[in-house]
């Protein structure tokens, strides 16, 4: 959950551009090599000695784990860089660590992704390492174990973070029923029933050629990489034999639930049901979500809770797309005594984007924000690889970047004003608390977490 | 790779607090990618070359200015660094330098409470701020375009600071929200609060950043303008511009809108001196509120300031101990004897008074405090009386140095490694040519700094101990400590 929400945080924060970033995306070049016909998004630039690759196996996430295997698919994640083909653990390690290479893997609900950073002085070794741990990775016991008993040392320490708790159960109630509702990061017990056999049975048919996708930055021409993608992904089975996951709505909406922790704050979560990446009005939504409290300072919510009444250090909303839903969430924290407080002037500004719709000033600065702000984020090799993979991962066209900002230019009041009244006119919010509130009644008092233990 | 990292956790109690609630993980990871400071390319371990090259000019009311061109994307973040933090403070305030941060932005002479964000944004821009134990930042980041807008802001705060009094109060009320969301809802943030304090006993670094709840509840406007007047001003504040602009550039615009600001009287940074440890200074705290057990050491050792040889040292035995999957500590404890499932020791030089090492680790399952402390004792030792082989020492340096090509690959890092050592007494040449002078440590060099400060039996090792744990793991303890920890 975490890992998820970190890059959908930083792609919502990036999701703007200028001229430099249609000049980007001119620059994408779609590189398919000649054997497999394996395809990679590159931006070429040669201003710096290293190269930026990452990839993802689309529907390979921890969606596809059961009740019993809660945490396969990240366990897989955190062996898969632990020995390969003849290099055991602490050789492998080494090999990475000596040549100052970084390579690692992760899991989302969707998507099995790694990433793989390099000096061009050691890129052969690297792009080896990488085709080793892809292809032939060991899965040995001794490792498998280490990483068994480091996850649960995380789950432990994680079941006193009050943030943690609130993501773990908004994931539970949001998605009840749903594969989505699963720990993605396994559980005490789960995690301690994971066999090398299990590894090797995911791995072969979760990682394939036809749900691949790459993307790369730095200094590598388009020719070598032609070559290279052969080399590295050419021995993956060519289809993957994956589960298909459901689509699903939000449930429990309208429901507080409540953990109870003695603990003098308390860190509310809020959810409901947000407009896909692929609505016609999505990037109208954008700039209410930024007028309601994706900005930060200057938002409506910053402006009500923090700045006038200074009841939290900070609230925030954001847009959580996954492949099966998309949600518009809000979360927060408050001293105890104002949790109550806190709740109601959420539902007012919510309201407030209806009574009052949003201004011209609002909306200029909406759009000079929204526009300006992605080439900030666009400074660092890894941080365009990484966009160039969100884009695949969504299905969304080279071009979507210049796409969008026409889009933003010549938004008008009238299509924030019907998107707001389409999302925000009846809020049947999921609300998970975590604390000690005052003058609350919670549809469900919850002690004993789901899927931890 | 290991998924539990320990560091967060301590960075996020007492090393840099934010502004506002977002954007630190994103610093934190940029600083974490620096905290191996900064070389040159293409590894020439003895050519002398610069890393950043950085253009250095002081105005003539002593503002230093620092330019670092990049021009990857048409975008410039500038920063504003003075030469103060918490470790400044009044005794009895703590927590004024962190509220004085946030009262930067509300308001100014020409600027209404809460205007300044609200501009940076409407330009497509971010800005933030945080405040360390010798530093206090602001930054912003904007189109190259915007640059002149930005510095005419953050001159006018920079002398005419003048917020309404309700919004004084209503801040105050966010930095006791902040302290419960970072510290008082955490068992093991207010644990390592503690830990710290005993560390540097009778020293401001001992006092948390954000500073204690009773003495938070009661910092005024009076307390806050006072430090102001003291410390904002143009000679004690170094401004480092990075992004798509040149030197001469960024040199006319500062003329322009800080050159007419008055200096102030630069007021020394004298600190109380920190008396030897007698005894096993250690904390420990058994508590149901937490599941799994956590251990600290923290040695006082020099900063770069201090002692510029032995602080190098330090960097690389950070890389040799704890560089990564294959380095010693986590080979030893982690993958060999099993006693804990995560380790990790930092060392981070830059700080005006005394550095600190720290280690931090999860004891795996029926693993005492005290087994999984001595074997990292262990450790240590055989890093002091056995010292290192060649290929360790050269491929550490030769880390170092790839690090550096690393850090240069983003906008604020520069910015940021080069603001934190010239505000800790490091100069800029330091940065510069740390690539160099890393290549010139010894192996010598590393078994005395392993010897001196990382060595409880010597007398210039000042180690403190702490663990927290569950309960239900010291039922166990007896039994575990019988078995001398073998790992069950």
């Amino acid at each position: 959950m975490k890992n998820t929400l970190l890059i959908i945080c930083t792609f919502i924060c990036a999701l703007s551009l200028n001229s430099a970033v249609s000049r980007a995306a001119l620059e994408t070049k779609i590189v398919t090599s000649e054997k497999h016909g394996i395809t990679a998004w590159l931006i070429e630039d040669h201003s710096m000695p290293l190269i930026a690759m990452k990839f993802g196996f689309r529907n390979a996430g921890s969606a596809q784990d059961t009740p019993e295997t809660q945490g396969l698919a990240r366990i897989m994640s955190n062996t898969m860089d632990e020995g390969a083909g003849d290099l055991d653990s602490k050789a492998f390690q080494q090999a990475l660590d000596d040549q100052s290479i970084t390579l690692s893997f992760g899991v989302s609900r969707d998507t099995f992704s790694g990433t793989l950073k390099t000096l061009t002085r050691t890129k052969n070794e690297a792009f080896n390492l990488l085709h080793m741990a892809l292809t032939t990775p060991r899965f040995d016991q001794e490792p498998l174990t280490r990483m068994i008993e480091a996850n649960k040392s995380r789950i432990k320490n994680a079941m006193t973070k009050p943030n943690w708790i609130g993501a773990r159960l908004l994931n539970e109630a949001a998605f009840q029923g749903h594969p989505y509702a699963l720990n993605s990061g396994g559980t005490l017990s789960t995690l301690d029933t994971i066999t090398p056999e299990m590894l090797r049975a995911y791995h072969k048919k979760a990682l394939a050629q036809d749900n691949l996708i790459i993307g790369v930055t730095g200094d590598i021409t388009e020719e070598e990489l032609t070559s290279i993608l052969d080399q590295i992904f050419g021995a993956l089975p060519k289809q993957n034999d994956l589960s298909e996951i459901p689509d699903l709505t939000l449930q429990n909406s309208g429901e507080t639930w409540l953990f109870p922790l003695d603990i003098p704050q308390t860190t509310i979560h809020i959810a409901q049901q947000g407009p896909s990446i692929h609505d016609p009005d999505f990037h109208y939504a954008e700039i209410m979500n930024f007028v309601l409290g994706s900005s930060g300072f200057g938002s409506r919510l910053t402006e009500s809770i923090r700045e006038e009444r200074g009841l939290t250090y900070g609230i925030y909303t954001l847009f959580n797309h996954y492949d099966h839903i998309s949600l518009l969430r809000a979360s927060t924290s408050t001293k105890n005594e104002s949790a109550q407080e806190v709740l109601s002037l959420i539902q007012q500004e919510w309201q407030g984007m209806l009574s009052t719709p949003i201004s011209e000033g609002e909306l200029t600065d909406a759009k000079n924000y929204l526009i300006g702000e992605l080439p900030l984020t666009l400074t660092s090799t890894d941080k365009i690889a990484e966009m160039l993979l969100y884009l695949q991962e969504n299905n969304l066209s080279v071009n979507y970047l210049t796409q969008r900002e026409h889009i933003i230019k010549n938004a008008t009041l009238q299509d924030i004003e019907r998107t707001t009244q389409k999302w925000l006119s009846q809020p049947h919010f999921l609300t998970v608390l975590v604390g000690k509130p005052d003058n609350i009644q919670p549809n469900k008092e919850i002690h004993d977490l789901p899927n931890v233990e | 790779m290991p998924t539990p990292s320990l560091r967060p956790l301590l960075i996020a109690a007492s090393a840099l607090i934010l502004i506002f609630a977002a954007g630190f993980a994103g610093l934190y990871s940029i600083m974490q990618d620096s905290s191996a400071p900064t070389p040159a390319e293409n590894n020439p371990l003895s050519k002398r070359t610069k890393t950043f090259n950085a253009q250095s000019y002081t105005l003539a009311n002593g503002l230093q200015v620092i330019v670092i061109p990049n021009h990857r994307a048409p975008v410039v973040t500038h920063m504003m660094w003075y030469k103060v933090g918490a470790a400044d403070e009044p005794h009895g305030q703590s927590g004024i330098a962190h509220f004085l941060e946030h009262l930067m932005f509300k308001g100014s002479q020409d600027m209404p409470p809460g205007e300044f964000s609200k501009t940076i944004r409407s330009l497509g821009g971010q800005d933030n701020a945080f405040t360390s134990q010798d530093y206090t930042a602001y930054y912003q980041s904007v189109a190259a375009e915007h640059l002149s807008t930005v510095m005419h802001m953050e001159a006018g705060r920079m002398r005419g600071l003048n917020p309404p009094e309700d919004h004084v109060l209503s801040e105050r009320d966010v930095i006791l929200e902040e302290r419960r969301q970072r510290i008082d809802n955490s068992p093991t943030a207010r644990f390592n609060e503690h830990l710290r304090a005993a560390t540097f006993i009778n020293h401001p670094y001992g006092t948390p950043i954000i500073g204690w709840f009773h003495e938070m509840e009661a910092l005024t406007w009076d307390m806050a303008k006072a430090f102001y007047d003291k410390h904002y001003g143009p000679n004690n504040a170094i401004l480092i511009v990075t992004g798509d602009i040149t030197g001469p550039e960024v040199l006319d615009l500062a003329q322009e809108h800080y050159g007419d600001l008055s200096p102030i009287t630069v007021p020394q940074r004298t600190r109380a001196q920190i008396p030897p440890l007698h005894g096993q200074v250690s904390l420990s705290e058994i508590t149901p509120d937490i599941q799994q057990g956590q251990i600290s050491l923290m040695f006082r050792a020099p900063s770069y300031t201090q002692n510029k040889n032995m602080s190098l040292a330090l960097d690389l035995i950070q890389e040799i101990m704890s560089g990564g999957a294959s380095s010693r500590l986590y080979q030893s404890l982690v993958v060999k004897q099993k006693y804990a499932t995560a380790i990790s020791l930092s060392y981070n030089g830059t700080a005006l008074n005394d550095a600190l090492i720290s280690v931090n680790a999860y004891p795996a399952q029926g693993i005492t405090p005290d087994t999984l402390k001595n074997a990292i004792l262990g450790e240590l030792s055989s890093l002091a009386t056995d010292g290192i082989t060649d290929q360790e020492l050269q491929t550490a340096k030769q880390k170092a140095q790839d690090a550096a090509i690393f850090a240069r690959d983003s906008l604020m890092g520069p910015a940021l490694i080069i603001g934190q050592a010239m505000t800790t007494g490091a100069t800029l040449d330091s940065v510069e040519y740390w690539a160099h002078d890393i290549a010139q440590v010894t192996k010598e060099d590393i078994l005395q700094a392993a010897a001196l400060y990382l060595n409880p039996s010597a007398e210039t090792t000042h180690m403190t101990f702490g663990a927290i744990m569950p309960p239900s793991i010291n039922k166990n303890a007896s039994a575990a400590s019988q078995n001398e920890g073998e790992p069950q």
